[in-house]
């Protein structure tokens, strides 16, 4: 390898770019735009969800338990309705996902002691979503329940209500969540981000930056001169490594900036590993030039090839170990699983180098697999 | 004898497509070898195949004595070649400035500092761009591209230059200045050239080449070699009656062509003299004027191709007596212009892509509008089909305005392009139907169009398949019936014979020469044949956007021989050496094309006898002499090089 003619080659590829305006904008616009779309897009809190309430008894009692859903912070109050088939249009319009109907006997029913029934209706749309829902009604029922079963048995027994809840419910749950406090999935998903989007970008670019000169014939230069496919490969890969490690540090940053992740472990791997991540997506984005002919199949292909698999084979959306087993292969068939570990470990966990260093040796496992992929493959004879 | 190349029955396939079939091409060291032949001919292949780019499928190929048969025997000979592959700059990087882009060649290819400094200084100047070495590649003219192209080429001293195509798409003044550094440097150097070209006029400029088609090789040799192998003679006659001339030479000659105020008459296998005596029988001499030319590449292959097969002898055969009666029209009754391009002007930001454009096209005349890739011609044409609005001036079709002009009057244009959109996927019948309906035929009136239009492309045979396996002169016709079917009164045709072989583009002419005559269309044509322009009643060329020469083809050359005299060409043994003498002896403006030297004069006699004398004194042999008349390619030459002074002054 003959480092000047690789130098020579990066810096006409860097001029290329940098002269480009357009090209060179998109270069440092798209994966920033695109990790504050998914970022906040694909948020999973069930929270605030808008809601209204048919309350057909109008007693005290209903009144009370409409409000423990009035106050809960999952929960958006957007007003009583007079009927239930108001709400319908609600509902389809999505202006609210959910619709509490409280019968007319309600309070009448409880009173005599006889079970009273209440409906709830939910936009069923998003079975997550829905169930969540679900869960929440479920909860704040059955903690209407108890009161009223606890207010029951003291006015019956004369005990205190303390005494009442110690002998009722015996074993009370304590929670709490390790590594995402209050359970933020932003502070999840937003730093996942960083895995998927600096998978994609590097390898869309470096498989144009290849296939450009494909379809322009200025690839015909390499055939015809005396550089190798070794030299060829790396002259071509640095600029865009070097685009997309900018690009993977403010990504970074905007993680913890934008969105308001904690960053507790050591920077110095995460720098380390970002680096070799963009380097090992940029191969990929090489090996997949190696097998198109058009810009189109190029931007097409780098793009679904590297999404699916970091979308659903990372662990960002289901955790690898509850995957089948053929996706858990494909899981660890990829870099982006240990670059999701690596994100995780050092924003939410507090994990450096200790804890996270067989990660980077597979990671630069796969750069070097990938590179090796890409030379062998480029081929300076070519059938058509 | 070294050669450079040595080819030995190569093959090359293509999924489906044969591209070259048994080709075998020797290049001796030092010479300028040609490969010649229309589009799809396996030029490209062949070179892609010689420079270890491209894998073959059997045959043997040597590359200075190396058997290229691998990649890894293909990368021991890289170092020695250049390539430069197909498509004006498309190698290059448009974002680098004309210095990046030969820094990067050069270091690509390990050049060492001093020697780079020194070549490029070397090379720039002789191609005259050390002015714009800051200029950044895109900015720069088809004839620049193209220069730097081969600057880029020849940064690491190859010692053989392997060059697709160099000279499409680019004017005929920039065409010769590349062939002057070719030739300067391929002589200072001592290298090898292995040249293609589309343009079958550019034979004369390699010492020896390959006539390819459809993948084959016609014939090898020099140009001289083999067009003596089907010796005969051109001659022009100058008519104000050509119908008439045409009518009679019929008679006796088999190939006679009309082409505007001019006959032309190819007479293979006859001596001057023998042809000279039938024409004084035939003709009035006192009233006509004839030259003779020699025969050139153009009419050897089409003559081989009559040989070659016999289908397309029987298609040049039929004359198109197909332009029914009823669709005749009366052309003498209304003589005013039906396009007329009134000063048009057209700015985008502060380049002005047409300058004061104007002229006038009549009902039945074929109007030739000529200049390079970026002269302008495309922008005229947009706006005087009303796609581009105009800045200044007007287009007007018919005496209507076309800067707001409803629909009905678009569509009594017929517009064809290079890429014409036929749906290649749809077969003949299909296009043809669609493009009727497009223009709201239906029903008989339908059915008679379509009736018409396979008839006047002659597609009876193929109806039935899809355009996309049509060969590319039928695509054309074909493209050229879909947009005549509406019967427009005016015919824009952009590069329509772009690529097609000479057989192809001659059936085409008949067809245009027809419509014209027969049916009062008016038509305005580009292209980049010489020979074509020949056609056209009346020519414009543009340059920079302006119009530089707008006369008949007779008029611009007459009073380009008024100016300047005849053209003295001489066959010599030593052309570099040759040409150096002449230099020294105060000659300019000689051109070297092959084993030729070529010069203006206005005493042939004179100069001829002092040429031969100085070369004698120098031991150089003159092999014959001819006294040519000027060229179109020499009017053009000299107009651009008078717009170009011109502006240098100013």
């Amino acid at each position: 390898m003959n480092i000047r003619k690789i130098l020579t080659l990066s810096k006409k590829e860097w001029l290329e770019i940098w002269r480009d305006r357009v090209y060179f904008t998109m270069a440092f616009i798209f994966p920033f735009v695109m990790m504050m779309v998914l970022g906040f897009g694909m948020s999973f809190d069930v929270e605030k969800m808008p809601f209204v309430i048919v309350d057909y008894d109008q007693s005290d009692l209903s009144r009370e338990y409409s409000h423990k859903f009035i106050s809960s912070r999952y929960f958006d109050y957007k007003g009583h309705l007079k009927k239930a088939s108001d709400a319908d249009e609600l509902i389809a319009k999505a202006d609210i996902r959910f619709l509490l109907v409280i019968p007319p006997e309600f309070s009448k029913n409880l009173k005599q002691g006889k079970p009273a029934q209440v409906q709830t209706q939910i936009d069923g749309q998003f079975t997550y979503r829905a169930s969540m829902v679900k869960g929440y009604v479920s909860a704040i029922t059955a903690h209407f329940n108890s009161e009223l079963t606890q207010d029951w048995f003291a006015k019956k027994r004369g005990i205190s209500k303390q005494e009442l809840q110690a002998m009722l419910a015996p074993v009370t749950l304590q929670t709490h969540y390790l590594y995402n406090n209050e359970l933020k999935s932003i502070w999840s998903t937003g730093t996942g981000m960083i895995m998927l989007v600096m998978l994609v970008a590097p390898a869309m670019l470096a498989a144009l930056g290849v296939v450009r000169e494909k379809e322009s014939g200025s690839i015909f230069n390499i055939y015809a001169s005396t550089v190798t496919p070794a030299e060829f490969i790396t002259g071509k890969i640095l600029p865009y490594i070097l685009i997309s490690y900018i690009n993977i540090s403010i990504l970074s940053l905007a993680a913890v900036l934008l969105f308001e992740a904690p960053f507790k472990g050591e920077l110095s791997l995460l720098m380390v590993s970002n680096l070799l991540y963009v380097a090992s997506a940029a191969a990929i984005g090489l090996v997949i030039s190696t097998f198109v002919k058009s810009q189109a199949a190029a931007a097409l292909i780098a793009m679904i090839g590297t999404m699916i698999p970091a979308m659903m084979y990372s662990g960002l959306m289901m955790p690898v170990a509850s995957m089948a087993a053929e996706a858990k292969i494909e899981a660890h068939a990829f870099p982006a699983m240990y670059q999701l570990e690596i994100l995780w470990g050092t924003y939410l966990k507090g994990q450096g180098w200790q804890e996270l260093w067989p990660n980077l040796f597979v990671i630069t496992g796969f750069l070097l697999l990938y590179w090796g992929v890409a030379v062998l493959r480029f081929h300076k004879r070519v059938k058509a | 004898m070294d050669f450079a190349v040595q080819a030995n029955q190569v093959c090359k396939r293509y999924r489906k497509k044969t591209a070259i079939e048994d080709i075998s091409v020797d290049v001796r060291t030092g010479e300028i070898y040609g490969l010649i032949g229309p589009d799809g001919a396996g030029k490209s292949s062949l070179m892609q195949c010689i420079s270890g780019v491209l894998t073959y499928d059997s045959g043997e190929i040597h590359v200075f004595g190396q058997c290229i048969d691998s990649e890894k025997t293909a990368e021991k000979i890289k170092h020695r070649i250049g390539f430069m592959p197909q498509g004006l700059g498309l190698n290059l990087y448009p974002d680098l400035s004309i210095e990046e882009n030969i820094d990067f060649f050069a270091n690509l290819r390990g050049v060492s500092a001093e020697l780079l400094t020194q070549r490029k200084e070397m090379l720039l100047s002789v191609a005259k761009l050390t002015s714009f070495k800051t200029r950044a590649m895109k900015n720069l003219s088809g004839g620049m591209k193209q220069k730097l192209g081969l600057i880029c080429t020849l940064i690491h001293q190859p010692e053989l230059i392997i060059l697709d195509e160099p000279t499409t798409g680019v004017d005929p003044i920039s065409r010769r200045d590349f062939w002057e550094m070719l030739n300067r440097l391929v002589m200072e150097e001592g290298m090898t050239a292995l040249v293609s070209t589309a343009y079958m006029d550019e034979a004369s400029r390699f010492h020896r080449l390959s006539v390819m088609h459809q993948g084959k090789v016609l014939e090898q040799g020099s140009a001289d070699e083999i067009v003596s192998k089907s010796p005969g003679w051109v001659v022009e006659i100058e008519t104000t009656q050509p119908d008439q001339v045409l009518a009679t030479l019929r008679t006796q000659f088999e190939i006679v062509e009309q082409l505007g105020q001019m006959v032309r008459l190819v007479a293979f296998g006859q001596d001057k003299n023998t042809i000279e005596s039938i024409l004084k029988n035939l003709l009035n001499s006192e009233e006509l004027q004839w030259h003779f030319l020699p025969i050139g590449l153009e009419e050897f292959f089409i003559q081989r191709l009559k040989n070659h097969s016999a289908t397309a002898e029987k298609q040049l055969q039929k004359q198109p007596d197909l332009i029914s009666k009823s669709h005749a029209k009366n052309n003498t009754a209304d003589t005013s212009a039906l396009i007329k391009a009134d000063k048009l002007v057209r700015r985008f930001g502060n380049f002005t892509a047409a300058d004061q454009v104007s002229f006038e096209v009549r009902p039945g005349e074929i109007f030739g509008l000529l200049g390079a890739n970026g002269a302008g011609k495309s922008t005229v044409i947009k706006m005087l089909t009303g796609i581009l609005p105009p800045s200044e001036g007007a287009g007007f079709v018919a005496n209507q305005n076309m800067a707001h002009s409803g629909m009905a009057i678009k569509e009594s244009i017929g517009y064809m392009s290079q890429a014409f959109s036929l749906y290649l996927d749809l077969t003949v019948l299909e296009n043809i139907k669609l493009f009727g309906r497009i223009y709201g035929l239906t029903g008989q009136k339908l059915k008679e169009r379509i009736d018409w239009v396979i008839k006047i492309g002659h597609l009876q045979s193929v109806q039935n398949e899809t355009a996309g396996s049509l060969p590319m002169g039928k695509r054309q016709r074909l493209a050229l019936g879909c947009a005549l079917i509406h019967q427009p009164k005016v015919l824009f045709l952009d590069e329509p014979t772009s690529g097609v072989d000479p057989i192809g583009r001659a059936e085409f002419w008949r067809i245009l020469v027809r419509l014209a005559s027969d049916l009062g269309v008016a038509i305005l044509i580009t292209t980049h044949y010489m020979l074509e322009a020949e056609h056209c009643h009346r020519l414009a060329l543009m340059q920079a956007g302006k119009i530089v020469a707008y006369d008949t083809p007779y008029a611009l050359k007459q009073s380009l021989k008024q100016r300047k005299g005849q053209v003295l060409s001489f066959k010599v043994t030593h052309p570099y050496r040759a040409l150096s003498c002449l230099e020294k002896a105060g000659y300019q403006d000689i051109s070297l094309f092959g084993n030729r030297l070529q010069l203006f004069s206005k005493e042939v006699k004179d100069v001829s006898n002092n040429v031969i004398n100085i070369l004698k004194n120098n031991q150089i042999e003159v092999k014959d002499t001819m006294v040519l008349q000027p060229s179109l390619e020499d009017v053009f030459v000299d107009k651009i090089e008078t717009a170009l002074a011109k502006h240098e002054l100013s």
